[in-house]
């Protein structure tokens, strides 16, 4: 992915774009996601139904609730910090099914390539 | 295994203490409460009016809770005591400690009973490796409790220690001031609590104790009321037995995501985490008793199998893990464990595990459930892992900082050698690593035409199983000796050194039947066995050391797999004395086998000489015992049905497993023994 103005944003609405995910296919739920941005919070409610997925902006029931910076976001979205070592250190604050994290963070892209593969 | 510290766990919460019940951490030991990787009490000293108590006894109450008999006074001499202090001991969210004080005198006592408390908050790597912390501590004495905290930026950690009785808290500890009466006695209930694992959660989860200990307890009666019953004239493998299955009862962990369920986790203390490969081996070893375990795991690793290119944790897609931590050095990716990849025989015992699995329980649904993973684990070996293009699994890490160097089980830097004692460069390509292959194309092969009705799919993974065993037995097979090389170098030369690996490619099919004599024929022989069992490295290799971690010492998991290897070409006889020079070594250890002991022969010293090592008990050593019951009776499910097929060491006499639990039912197998072993 090309560096986005906002990394976030872009990984919603390309996140929006895929219909059937074949790694969430054991994945059933929604998250609810609050991208803190300064003053104000941004929403989104990522639903998963057996792999299909479904992403839209505000808040609704959910079984797992994600909430982070949005510079930690940003970061988490482009693939430069890992989401679990990111719940680990308090960055991204979790709570709920735990499980449906686990599936969620194979959305984020690979990390950049330390050097061609030997 | 005496090395006098005393430790009790619930998953991976721990506390290690020496026999009074003190905690006086250094950087560099493993004592103190720990929790989730991360160290929540480094010190905690009780004393009675300035003076530190001496211990009587301690007694073990089950692997989660514990009790101290004291008395004061740090001299030999206590025959004029005339207070005794009792602490029992159990682990909880944290722990609970009972304190108790008689007073034997006929007149009252006034005593100050002091706990000084203090936490340094380690990650267990900076324990394992005395590194620098980088964060802030605080200490806040309230009237009710003490709150010592760790912070490094959003990354936070605390533990709560408050008592029932009134004390005075300070930063550094809590002071009862106690008045007991003549003949009377003191109680008080202190609690430490450790912060739950997760921003955005309630900091402290309070639990009744008594309802935890109620629960771990019901809980272990009911583990040790499943398991098949063994029955039999040597008193001491039953004896082995109940130790197996309370210890691995002890090491069950349960992750946070596997909604209470448990797999094994590694050994006590290091190891109290998941790891794809030792929780997969001890898994197999565990199946005809319970397949609990197994199924937790390959969900687990299932649920963290890898999906991306990853180089830092040595991530590709379809990746199984090597081992999971939760530490404030995993936090700030100061090590790459959240989850790190770095094992290449994982992924293909996964499949190893799934198939075992399913012809052990009949459970059709699982296998389904977990296709996709399978699937991609399979795939894994031939799109990742074969780094030279040769058809066979490679390893070299990609992380050169903090990933590991040798991805096998023998993963300690000297462990793959020349005859000559020269060392191959990366890739390496075990041996054993083709063989765990192999067999995962072999049973992948039945699991998709059997469950996944993908003909065309197996059909193709028997194809290739059938070229690498024909290439592996050209390419490995060392002529002018007649075992298998250890390890293929970069420019694909043999790595000569003769070792036990070729045990594990016995177990894995894929050695040639003309060729298995030959095999069995080293692995009893003088170089490798050493009377105990078989040594990871022969004698008479230049690197061979009868206490080298693995170039001469015996492994007891890696033996239980060896057996199973030699009856799985008939080799029974074999087998039988493999599993009586462990068995009879675990007499030694009490029941528990260590992780490895030193590879002198038997008749030189009597005795298996453990391997200096913290690691204990140590989950495939716990399971080691079971897999040895199995290749002794010879327990193999065929169909709906369990074969039995006994080869027992004389010795044993008779033995009877009762109510093994699988696809039929509960089955009993019976046995006698008759195989004559040299001992």
């Amino acid at each position: 992915m090309a560096k986005a103005a906002d990394p976030t944003a872009a990984f919603f609405e390309e996140l929006a774009t895929r219909t059937d995910e074949p790694l969430l296919r054991k994945a059933t739920g929604a998250t609810q996601l609050e991208i803190v941005d300064g003053r104000t919070v941004r929403r989104w409610v990522i639903e998963v139904d057996k792999g299909r997925i479904s992403v839209r902006k505000g808040s609704g029931a959910a079984t797992c609730l994600i909430r982070a910076d949005k510079a930690v976001f940003d970061k988490v979205a482009t693939g430069k910090l890992n989401a679990v070592a990111a719940v680990l250190r308090g960055d991204l604050a979790v709570d709920g099914d735990w499980r449906l994290l686990v599936r969620l963070q194979r959305l984020f892209p690979s990390p950049p390539r330390r050097r061609g593969r030997s | 295994m005496n090395d006098g510290l005393v430790k009790i766990l619930d998953g991976n919460t721990f506390v290690v203490s020496d026999e009074r019940g003190d905690i006086e951490a250094s950087l560099t030991d493993p004592t103190g409460l720990f929790s989730f990787d991360t160290r929540f009490l480094s010190r905690w000293i009780l004393t009675v009016n300035g003076e530190r108590l001496n211990p009587l006894s301690v007694d073990d109450l089950q692997y989660f809770e514990t009790r101290f008999f004291l008395v004061p006074g740090t001299g030999t001499v206590y025959i004029d005591a005339k207070l005794s202090v009792i602490r029992q001991r159990a682990v909880s969210t944290g722990f609970h400690e009972e304190l108790t004080i008689l007073n034997h005198a006929d007149k009252a006592v006034s005593l100050d009973v002091r706990i000084d408390a203090g936490c340094d908050f380690a990650d267990l790597f900076e324990v394992k490796d005395a590194l620098k912390k980088k964060g802030r501590y605080s200490a806040k004495a309230e009237r009710r409790k003490l709150t010592l905290g760790y912070e490094r930026g959003p990354f936070a950690r605390a533990t709560e220690i408050s008592a029932s009785a009134p004390a005075r808290y300070d930063d550094g500890g809590l002071t009862f001031k106690v008045r007991i009466p003549a003949h009377g006695e003191w109680t008080t209930h202190v609690d430490v609590v450790t912060a739950r694992l997760g921003a955005g959660q309630a900091p402290f989860e309070r639990q009744d104790p008594a309802r935890v200990l109620t629960r771990m307890r019901r809980n272990l009666e009911r583990w040790l009321d499943d398991a098949p019953r063994v029955e039999c004239d040597w008193d001491q493998l039953k004896a082995t037995y109940r130790r197996s299955l309370v210890d691995l009862a002890a090491l069950r962990f349960s992750p946070p995501i596997a909604g209470g369920r448990s797999l094994p986790a590694a050994g006590l203390p290091w190891f109290m985490t998941m790891f794809g490969r030792d929780s997969i081996f001890t898994s197999l070893q565990a199946l005809p008793f319970t397949s609990e375990l197994a199924a937790t795991t390959l969900r687990a690793l299932g649920d963290w199998q890898g999906v991306r290119v990853d180089d830092f944790r040595d991530e590709d897609p379809g990746r199984i893990l090597h081992e999971m931590r939760y530490g404030e050095m995993t936090a700030f990716e100061e090590r790459p464990h959240s989850p790190y990849y770095g094992s290449v025989d994982a992924t293909p015992l996964y499949v190893v595990l799934l198939d075992e699995y399913e012809r052990w329980t009949g459970d059709r649904a699982l296998v389904r459930e977990l296709e996709v993973e399978a699937r991609a684990a399979l795939r894994w070996i031939d799109e990742y892992a074969d780094l030279q293009g040769t058809g066979y699994i490679w390893y070299q890490r990609r992380n050169e900082e903090t990933g590991l160097e040798n991805q096998c089980w023998k993963d300690s830097w000297d462990s793959i050698s020349f005859r000559d004692g020269s060392l191959p460069g990366f890739p390496r390509a075990t041996c054993e690593l083709q063989g765990y292959a192999y067999d995962a194309k072999v049973r992948g092969a039945r699991l998709a035409r059997e469950i996944w009705k993908d003909p065309e799919l197996a059909d193709r993974l028997e194809r290739d199983a059938a070229d690498l065993k024909r290439r592996f037995n050209r390419d490995y097979w060392v002529d002018d000796d007649q075992y298998f090389a250890l390890a293929l170098d970069p420019d694909g030369r043999q790595v000569d050194a003769l070792g036990s690996n070729n045990g594990h490619l016995l177990w894995s099919g894929i050695v040639d039947k003309s060729k298995a004599k030959a095999v069995a024929r080293h692995l009893l022989g003088p170089r490798l066995f050493s009377g105990w069992g078989v040594r990871t490295l022969a004698s008479g290799e230049a690197r061979y050391n009868p206490i080298g971690y693995h170039t001469g010492t015996v492994w007891p998991y890696d033996n239980s797999f060896i057996a199973w290897g030699l009856r799985r070409y008939g080799f029974k006889d074999e087998a039988a004395e493999i599993a009586a020079g462990i068995l009879d070594a675990a007499e030694f250890f009490d029941g528990r086998l260590p992780e490895a002991f030193g590879g002198y022969p038997r008749s030189q010293t009597k005795y298996p000489v453990q391997y200096p090592t913290a690691c204990s008990p140590q989950a495939w050593s716990t399971g080691t015992p079971l897999l040895l019951l199995r290749t002794m009776l010879g327990l193999e499910p065929y169909g709906e049905h369990l074969v039995v097929d006994p080869a027992l060491p004389q010795d044993i006499g008779h033995l009877e497993l009762l109510d093994i639990p699988g696809r039929w039912g509960r089955m009993d197998a019976f046995g006698r023994g008759r195989v004559d072993v040299r001992g």
